[in-house]
């Protein structure tokens, strides 16, 4: 299972990366292997504001649905729109191409809360 | 393959085709005007019937096969029942005609809410709700206008995590919020649970009895209590009715508002997924609130009434699907109460037979007992990565329709089989026979046979990832 | 009458593999105070004294020649679609959850959708909803789903029991309903979408024809939704779109309507089928079940129910519905319904809708005491008539022939007062209309 060291994690199986003020999310090679084939993704509307924990995103496989929560409060400032348009790219690429939406964090504090690569390891 | 119908050969004339006796006078403004070319096939009619009875046969139906569907109650769909739906005088009736035209229908829907209330031990139905989800709806409905009309503030709706994926959905469409009940191994519900989450704001508990794992609740009388007690309703699903006909009503157990499925219960045919019908039924406390119109008989005519201040209005446009209601009534003067009864006891016979039959071989999560259906959980028997899924495309190749997989959500690799009274002990020894082969041995001596099935169907095992990533949803 | 015969040796063999002495023992797990006492049903009749039993019952309706529509319509229904629909590998299969053994009713849920694709000409549709009310409802849902958005405007011509459905279904949810007036023409304005349209308006729902037969602008009208970013929702008649503009020409969003037209008798008006189509951008968001095109494993064509994640049985409390059973065979009726006339001949049949009212509307209005309502409305194949004679009487004169006359709107609204809405289908032969208007003109 791969596991960058250089991000931060989510009990619920997100993956964060810091970039300046903003983040980036998406969700883990466990969770894509565990959702199994990927075929439809919702993301959150550009400028909306969300708390932390909160649904954002919906990914879908034939039969389920699983709500993605955002680690961190903010505002939505960038969706991939390339998964909208082929949700197999988070199968293919969890941590790259596959990301979900990029998030301006509110409050940096609560990157805290997160865990690291290892704690996430010892998780799954 | 059989072609699609634009795919046919266009060279024939139309099947249809109709006459006018006054002159042809058509003049539409040109911005009303249809522009655009429909794109309709043109077939023969010889061709578009082979094509369509060809189509017919490449379905398994209750006509063909076991259909061992659980929770669906796949019964016999007595032929008197088509028959007699088919009269004219039945068929050709327009909903708004005067009720002195149409006091035959009148006579049937008033004569089935009678049955069913003496069937349920409710007060009172309405068949206007068009499916069992529709029945639900209208049920919760209710709830929601009776607490508005008592001013009482309550917002939500327990519902089981092994219910009917309607039950909380339906909740949701009428505005609660859903706090979901974790169940026991065995479906049932613990009393010391659902107190805790037994708050004021509990407008009501959806319960469906017997459980989607096919036991009775045998607790329902405390939990009867606790909900009372606390001022909330109990919401009776009705799904798997035809476990209790005549052995004991939901009424009597201290439901307020139960649906029933008359295309399950009552022998009404699925149509392929419908139409159905959902008659709700409630305690005399709630008349007030059901869908309008209402049928009443005065002196000895029927009529509607649409007069009723706090009625939750209507559920669809006109009265209910007639010609589910007429079939239901028909089985009911077929079997009377007695009949009903024998039919339950049959049901929950030939459930317990093939339960027998199974439960050294194969693990039960609800144990050695049942009521008309049951779970199997073969999860521990599967070698070489063989999966549920794997087992029931197998049983189509054995000439058997799947029973319910993966539900309730529960259970882990659930396969759930609901056999019904009209099956022969021949039929049930038959499947368990086959369906044991399969996990018990097939698994182990040839995984390939069942990652491989279905193999004698029309079509071999088709790709449903592709088909949502990239959907065709017409022809082009 | 019993389904469940089974021999007592085959019992006593149950029995004994079970471990039990008698049935009863069964239900040993329910208290015995809780059990039921004898029930009072009747029943235990023989097939031949159940036909004799609802042969008789069924003789105190009447069957009636019909100038009455208003949502359920007498049309002429094929051969074709009664035998196949009659087919019980049709009418006795479930759900088609196992697809491999389904392809037969998945197939022809695919040309069912494709049709009504084809005429409404928008992009996606499901596999059918109970009813043409209940598919407005789930249409306002969709609506407000789709632009988070709280506030649904509907004309005043859109069928009441439609609108009674929309308001039971949006009943405990946030969601307001604004009601555009009729104007004096018997249309919807433009003036008036534009003076109720804001930003908060999720969708527009226009009937047309409308509930008094009148067929609306609706390019207007759908423009006007547009200015504000609100979808545009057709309520329809399909078999008046042989000869009238198709919703997707007109931009809407989402066309509905009731399918009883296509090949589904009245039945006193159930069962028949709601249909449901979209612009590809809300397919995701759709209520109820939808057939896709894939193939199998050898690389041959095939059907599965699909994008299933919006569903009940999957997502629960979000799923984009409660609905599970919908209204298949109808819908399957159709499907039969719709693929035997070619072009020709289903504009052909939409002509002679029109034809025929338009024969009964003139001589009518031609007739002393009865006037038309709406003076340029253009209609398919109902019409609003405004009379000084006595309604109550007038029809009970009709029934009195045999004849179901026209709807009395009196009760609606003020406006309304002395109105007859008529219907002439292909179905009313000229002698038949014709003996109507000489009994009318007697009264």
């Amino acid at each position: 299972m791969n596991i960058p060291q250089d991000l931060k994690y989510t009990k619920t199986h997100e993956w964060v990366k810091i970039d300046g003020s903003n983040a980036k999310v998406g969700i883990t090679d466990f969770a894509q292997h565990e959702i199994t084939d990927i075929v439809h993704v919702e993301l959150p509307e550009i400028g909306r504001q969300i708390k932390k924990e909160q649904p954002a995103a919906v990914i879908e496989s034939v039969k389920s649905a699983f709500d993605i929560y955002t680690p961190l409060s903010g505002k939505i400032v960038e969706i991939n729109n390339a998964v909208l348009e082929s949700p197999e790219i988070v199968n293919q690429s969890p941590y790259e191409n596959g990301y979900l939406f990029s998030i301006e964090f509110a409050d940096i504090k609560e990157l805290n809360d997160l865990l690291d690569a290892d704690n996430y390891k010892k998780l799954i | 393959m059989e072609k699609l119908l634009n795919e046919l050969s266009s060279s024939g004339v139309p099947s249809y085709n109709v006459k006018s006796d006054v002159e042809i006078d058509v003049q539409i403004p040109r911005n009303l005007k249809r522009n655009s070319a429909l794109g309709l096939p043109v077939a023969a009619e010889n061709d578009l019937l082979r094509h369509f009875t060809n189509l017919s046969r490449k379905n398994y139906a209750l006509s063909t096969v076991f259909y061992p569907l659980g929770s669906c109650t796949m019964k016999y769909n007595p032929l008197i029942n088509e028959r007699i739906a088919k009269n004219e005088a039945f068929n050709f009736i327009h909903p708004y005609q005067p009720p002195e035209s149409i006091q035959g229908i009148l006579e049937i829907m008033y004569g089935l809410e009678r049955d069913l209330c003496e069937l349920s031990g409710m007060d009172c139905f309405s068949l206007q709700q068009a499916a069992g989800a529709q029945g639900e709806f209208a049920g919760l409905l209710i709830i929601a206008k009776y607490f508005k009309s008592i001013r009482q503030t309550r917002t939500k709706i327990i519902v089981p995590d092994s219910a009917h994926g309607t039950n909380p959905a339906s909740a949701a469409f009428a505005g609660f919020e859903i706090v979901p009940l974790k169940s026991e191994s065995n479906g049932s519900i613990s009393p010391e649970k659902l107190k805790r989450i037994l708050t004021p704001g509990v407008a009501a508990i959806m319960l469906t009895i017997p459980n989607t794992l096919g036991t009775f609740e045998k607790n329902i009388p405390e939990i009867s209590k606790l909900a009372h007690e606390n001022g909330s309703l109990l919401y009776y699903d009705g799904a798997n009715l035809n476990a209790v006909m005549g052995i004991v009503r939901p009424g009597d157990m201290g439901f307020d508002v139960m649906h029933i499925n008359l295309h399950k219960t009552f022998s009404t045919p699925h149509g392929g997924g419908g139409p159905g019908s959902g008659p709700i039924g409630v305690k005399a406390f709630l008349e007030p609130f059901l869908p309008v119109p209402r049928i009443e008989k005065k002196k000895s005519k029927f009529v509607l009434n649409y007069k009723k201040s706090e009625s939750i209005g209507k559920l669809k446009a006109f009265f209910g699907n007639f010609p589910v209601i007429l079939k239901a009534y028909i089985y009911i003067k077929a079997l009377g109460a007695k009949g009903l009864k024998n039919v339950s006891e049959h049901a929950v016979l030939n459930a317990n037979y093939m339960l027998a039959r199974f439960k050294d071989k194969i693990n039960v999560p609800a144990g050695g007992r049942c009521m008309h259906e049951f779970v199997l959980s073969p999860k521990s028997l599967f070698k070489n990565d063989v999966r549920t899924l794997d087992v029931a495309k197998r049983l189509l190749d054995y000439g058997y329709y799947a029973p319910t997989v993966y539900f309730p959500l529960i259970v882990e690799e659930a396969v759930m089989i609901e056999p019904t009274e009209t099956e022969s002990k021949e039929t049930l020894d038959a499947f368990v026979d086959i369906l044991t082969k399969i996990i018990l041995e097939e698994t182990g001596l040839e995984p390939q046979k069942l990652k491989e099935a279905p193999v004698n169907t029309s079509v071999r095992r088709l790709n449903e990832v592709e088909a949502a990533r990239k959907p065709i949803l017409r022809w082009k | 009458m019993n389904y469940t015969s089974r021999n007592q040796k085959d019992k006593n063999n149950m029995f004994r593999t079970i471990g039990i002495n008698d049935i009863n023992e069964l239900f040993d797990v329910i208290p015995k105070y809780l059990r039921a006492k004898e029930l009072n049903i009747a029943g235990g009749k023989t097939e031949q004294e159940l036909i004799s039993y609802f042969s008789n019952i069924a003789s105190k309706n009447r069957i009636l020649v019909s100038f009455r529509g208003a949502g359920i319509y007498d049309h002429y229904i094929p051969s074709l679609v009664g035998e196949i629909i009659g087919r019980s590998e049709f009418w006795t299969a479930y759900t088609p959850y196992q697809a491999e053994a389904s392809q037969g009713t998945l197939q022809t849920i695919f040309e069912y959708q494709s049709l009504i694709c084809a005429l409404t000409g928008l992009d996606t549709s499901n596999a059918s909803l109970y009813d043409g009310a209940t598919a407005a409802a789930e249409a306002a849902l969709l609506s407000l789903r789709v632009s988070g958005k709280s506030t649904i405007l509907i004309s005043q011509a859109l069928h009441p029991e439609y609108i009674q459905t929309i308001k039971t279904y949006l009943e405990n949810s946030r969601a307001k309903i604004v009601i555009l007036n009729v104007s004096s023409n018997g249309t919807i304005e433009k003036s008036s979408v534009d003076a109720a349209v804001n930003d908060d308006i999720a969708a527009v729902i226009i009937q047309s024809p409308n509930y008094f037969g009148v067929v609306e602008d609706m390019q207007t009208l759908s423009s006007a939704a547009k200015r504000k970013n609100s979808l545009f929702v057709a309520v329809i008649n399909p078999l008046s779109l042989g000869a009238f503009q198709a919703p997707g020409e007109y931009n809407a969003d989402i066309a509905v309507g009731e399918g009883q037209v296509l090949g589904s008798a009245m039945s006193f008006g159930g069962a028949t089928f709601g249909f449901m189509t979209v612009k590809k951008a809300l397919e995701w968001k759709m209520p109820g079940r939808i057939v896709g095109q894939t193939v199998d494993k050898e690389g041959k064509r095939g059907f599965v129910l699909t994008l299933q994640s919006r569903e009940q049985h999957i997502r629960r409390e979000k799923a984009t519905s409660n609905i599970c059973t919908n209204a298949s065979l109808n819908a399957l009726a159709g499907c039969v319904f719709l693929s035997g006339w070619g072009d020709y001949g289903f504009k052909n049949l939409a002509e002679i809708n029109i034809s025929k009212a338009r024969y009964t509307f003139n001589k009518i209005k031609s007739l002393e005491g009865f006037n038309a309502k709406f003076k340029n409305a253009t209609f398919f194949n109902e019409f609003v008539i405004e009379t000084q004679k006595d309604i109550k009487k007038l029809n009970k004169v009709l029934l009195k022939n045999n004849v179901l006359g026209p709807l009395d709107l009196s009760n609606m609204n003020e406006s309304l007062k002395n109105c007859l809405l008529f219907c002439v289908t292909e179905q009313r032969t000229k002698s038949e209309i014709d003996s109507l208007v000489e009994i009318l003109s007697k009264i």
